[in-house]
């Protein structure tokens, strides 16, 4: 067991009192906490060194009704005193009419990840600078990394309607 | 050169210039063009066979469509092969371009993209070898010296469909028709 994620987690049980922390591995810190805290949890574990926010994630729990996001935090700087520590900040919000306060204030390189978010499950973070879409050009009903999302029925719709070119002449 | 071949040159010089002058549009699309960079490069060179990569569409004849096309891209594959002169042929390389290969689902992948541009060749695989893309290049000479490799042309006479099948997915382009549309 790593000794550093112990004490992080002591230090962090006792600053937050909705927030629930695990050493779930080697190098690896869980936090789970509620959705108005996790801007708050962020920049405590940032001014604790913690200061590359390495990816946003996110996982659709269709039967629970809920998403789950998963910020995953890594230092560079205290690399050498601490370890290499995976801190996992999980949070669920509900799935109808995803919304979340966004993170660009204190990690600004969150932006193209919530932008992602934004458009392939659906979550509206309020506060983001720009939040326009960023890889895709159709629109969808659903967003189409949701679990109710039905690619097969998407692709019979769109692309198997696309008809075949047909030679007028024929082959030559 | 070769004496046997002198019959062909003075028979059609023009086919004969177009089999050995082969441009090959350097547009990277997917992950095949991973085996782009050794096939004209020293280890397999393809300039034995007269292919060489050029900078921009409006010097090239070749255009190879090396992986998955997704809709994005299918805007700038159809944007550059506009500009390219004409004789033009297409390869298509690898599965997926002929019929969406491991994306057949997938949500923003073209499925069949003969239905766009035409295509006068495919090179089945995932991935082809250099070696794939060599046999391709001597198919294409035959198609060529037959007449064949008309893909340019039917897709002159046939504009109307392509770009309608282009605007069913793309929604509305905004570039003006190539050729005029007649209905």
């Amino acid at each position: 067991m790593n000794n550093t994620g112990i004490s992080l987690k002591e230090i962090l049980l006792s600053s937050f009192d909705d927030i629930q922390a695990e050493v779930t591995d080697e190098q690896r810190l869980t936090v789970n906490c509620k959705k108005d805290s996790v801007v708050t949890v962020l920049s405590s574990l940032k001014n604790r060194g913690y200061n590359h926010l390495a990816l946003i994630s996110c996982l659709d729990w269709i039967k629970d009704n809920k998403l789950e996001l998963i910020y995953i935090l890594t230092s560079y700087t205290e690399e050498s005193e601490k370890g290499k520590l995976n801190i996992l900040v999980k949070t669920k919000i509900a799935r109808e009419k995803a919304e979340l306060h966004t993170v660009t204030s204190i990690f600004e390189n969150a932006e193209p990840y919530e932008r992602e978010l934004h458009e392939l499950y659906g979550i509206h973070f309020t506060g983001h600078p720009r939040l326009i879409p960023l890889f895709l050009e159709r629109e969808y009903k659903i967003p189409p990394f949701r679990k109710d999302f039905d690619t097969k029925k998407y692709v019979e719709d769109v692309f198997d309607q696309v008809p075949f070119i047909k030679d007028k002449k024929g082959k030559k | 050169m070769d004496r046997n071949k002198i019959g062909k040159w003075l028979k059609s010089p023009g086919k004969m210039g177009q089999k050995y002058s082969l441009h090959a549009l350097y547009f990277c699309t997917g992950c095949g063009i991973i085996e782009i960079p050794p096939t004209i490069t020293a280890r397999w060179d393809a300039e034995r066979f007269g292919v060489i990569p050029v900078a921009t569409p409006r010097q090239a004849n070749l255009f190879l469509i090396t992986g998955y096309v997704s809709v994005k891209t299918l805007r700038y594959i159809i944007r550059s092969y506009e500009q390219m002169p004409e004789p033009k042929f297409t390869v298509g390389f690898g599965s997926c371009p002929i019929n969406g290969g491991m994306y057949w689902d997938s949500y923003n992948t073209i499925k069949h993209l003969d239905k766009y541009i035409p295509i006068d060749g495919w090179i089945a695989g995932c991935m082809p070898r250099p070696e794939a893309v060599f046999i391709a290049v001597t198919h294409l000479w035959t198609l060529i010296d037959k007449g064949m490799a008309n893909g340019y042309k039917k897709y002159r006479d046939n504009y109307q469909y392509y770009r309608k099948n282009q605007e069913q997915v793309l929604g509305k382009l905004e570039w003006p028709p190539l050729f005029s549309i007649k209905n």
